[in-house]
């Protein structure tokens, strides 16, 4: 949960990336670290990999600026995503004030995005949180693989499977070359931010 | 599709896949690939295709084994990592810095830290008003160490010290006998004194199951939430002992909870298991500065489950 010092006028929220294993989510931190170099107030710490594979969680801290007359700083992590990692990701999953559902494109991986979407569910649940009040966004990765000739479902299908009840914002792209990474976060700050301000009412 | 531009395809799915860390999925295309080639024995270079295949599929299964024993045992990190993980896993900051300490010990042995853990639940039994929750934390610790012989020397320890209570001793061992193996047992542990009333063993009973409890719901006989069950947020928990926050506008509700008060039928929300039980609420103040100030504080222990 957000911590607001309400002395120093300072917010600091989290932002949790969630989704199946290889699904983009590193990729996503990755490409804000190299790109939003001014807003990024700490080195980006992967703890831990086994290759280029995340183990416990990725974090990068950011700085928003003064936002309602309050210093916004936001932390952003990602969750490891295969199965057996499942105790790690409720830990990470503590204190979460907004979140990205990096979804998978590819057809293959159709079921796995269904299972780690329910993982979410439930693990907000055990925290006390409904999926369907937390600010969550969803982005259909891999898109970029579609032009190489490997099967990826449509995003009418993804939105189907995946925000039919949600319906939340999502953004179809590819974490790889940064299309539209920089949208899903902004979003996702932005209905974090709101959330925030309405629960803490903060104000000039 | 000719057979050819058939197995062509799969295995181009097969590498793309390969080059995504799906594994299984790209095994899957190798072995299709395969099964195409090895009904035909008209496709050009068939044995060098198959062994190629072949070396994918092996490597593929060597490193499958590999993750596995990597998830079998927790990787070690730096130094750097764990203090990051006890500053990122501590949310009582600003309450208190035992309490924040004592998240940042449990987090560390969450992650498979345990002798980092250890360090630092070592410090914490120091502190009065978290030692049976630290102490209980050493003992698993030790446990999930595979080193039950350690966990029982330290308890027989501290029954030779006086850094515990009976009561506390009392529910400490109940606690290591409840998680050790019975035959890491050779003898039974040393009592530190005859249990005595039963609500107080019951009471030791409940506080040695250290269940993370994430929400408690409590029903309500009177006033604007009677004949509800209303869930609360524990916001942060020793032992049987429950703490949560009630923001200033919900203190209506929990206005004719005064201490001393007995509520049964409570609901327990953890990890694994919904459980009902009962509690008497211990505490109850209004916070009267920092964020929070306004909101209640309502501290429930739990007396049966």
């Amino acid at each position: 949960m957000a911590i607001f010092n309400l002395k120093k006028r300072e917010i600091e929220c989290k932002i949790v990336y969630y989704g199946p294993g290889r699904g983009g989510k590193t990729t996503n931190l990755e490409y804000i670290f190299k790109t939003f170099r001014k807003q990024i107030t700490g080195e980006m710490v992967s703890i831990n990999t086994e290759g280029d594979r995340t183990l416990f969680f990725d974090f990068l801290p950011m700085g928003l600026g003064k936002i309602k007359g309050c210093e916004v700083r936001v932390q952003l992590y990602t969750v490891p995503g295969q199965v057996q990692y499942s105790s790690t990701r409720k830990l990470v999953l503590r204190g979460v004030d907004g979140l990205v559902f990096v979804a998978d494109s590819l057809k293959v991986r159709r079921e796995k995005n269904m299972l780690s979407l329910k993982d979410l569910q439930k693990n907000l649940k055990e925290y006390g949180l409904n999926i369907f009040n937390v600010p969550l966004v969803l982005q259909y990765n891999k898109r970029d693989l579609g032009d190489q000739g490997i099967p990826i479902m449509p995003v009418e299908q993804m939105e189907r499977d995946l925000n039919r009840q949600l319906k939340v914002p999502s953004f179809a792209g590819s974490a790889v070359n940064g299309d539209r990474v920089g949208e899903t976060l902004k979003e996702c700050l932005k209905l974090t931010l709101k959330s925030l301000h309405k629960e803490l009412k903060w104000a000039q | 599709m000719a057979l050819k531009d058939s197995i062509k395809t799969i295995l181009q799915e097969a590498e793309l896949y390969h080059g995504q860390g799906l594994l299984a999925e790209a095994k899957e295309k190798y072995q299709q690939a395969q099964a195409l080639i090895e009904r035909s024995a008209q496709v050009k270079n068939r044995e060098k295709l198959l062994e190629g295949i072949h070396r994918k599929i092996a490597g593929i299964e060597l490193h499958d084994q590999k993750v596995q024993q990597t998830a079998a045992t927790s990787p070690a990190l730096s130094e750097k990592a764990r203090e990051l993980i006890k500053r990122l896993f501590s949310f009582s900051k600003e309450e208190s810095e035992e309490a924040a300490a004592l998240e940042g010990a449990i987090a560390l042995a969450k992650f498979g830290q345990f002798s980092s853990a250890l360090t630092e639940f070592n410090k914490l039994i120091r502190k009065e008003s978290h030692r049976t929750v630290a102490a209980k934390n050493i003992l698993r610790c030790h446990i999930a160490l595979a080193s039950e012989k350690a966990a029982v020397e330290q308890y027989e320890e501290w029954v030779k010290s006086d850094l515990f209570s009976v009561k506390q001793l009392e529910s400490i061992r109940v606690f290591l006998e409840d998680n050790i193996p019975p035959e890491a047992l050779e003898k039974p542990l040393s009592a530190p004194a005859a249990p005595a009333a039963s609500a107080e063993e019951e009471t030791a009973r409940v506080e040695e199951e250290f269940i993370d409890i994430s929400s408690i719901g409590i029903p309500f006989e009177s006033g604007p939430a009677q004949g509800k069950v209303i869930e609360f947020d524990v916001n942060f928990q020793s032992g049987n002992l429950l703490s949560l926050i009630v923001p200033q506008k919900e203190g209506n509700i929990i206005e004719d909870l005064a201490v001393g008060t007995k509520i049964n039928d409570l609901q327990f929300y953890s990890p694994i298991a919904i459980f009902n039980g009962a509690g008497v609420v211990s505490e109850k103040s209004q916070i009267k500065s920092g964020p929070k100030q306004g909101d209640f504080c309502l501290d429930i222990e739990i007396t049966s489950t």
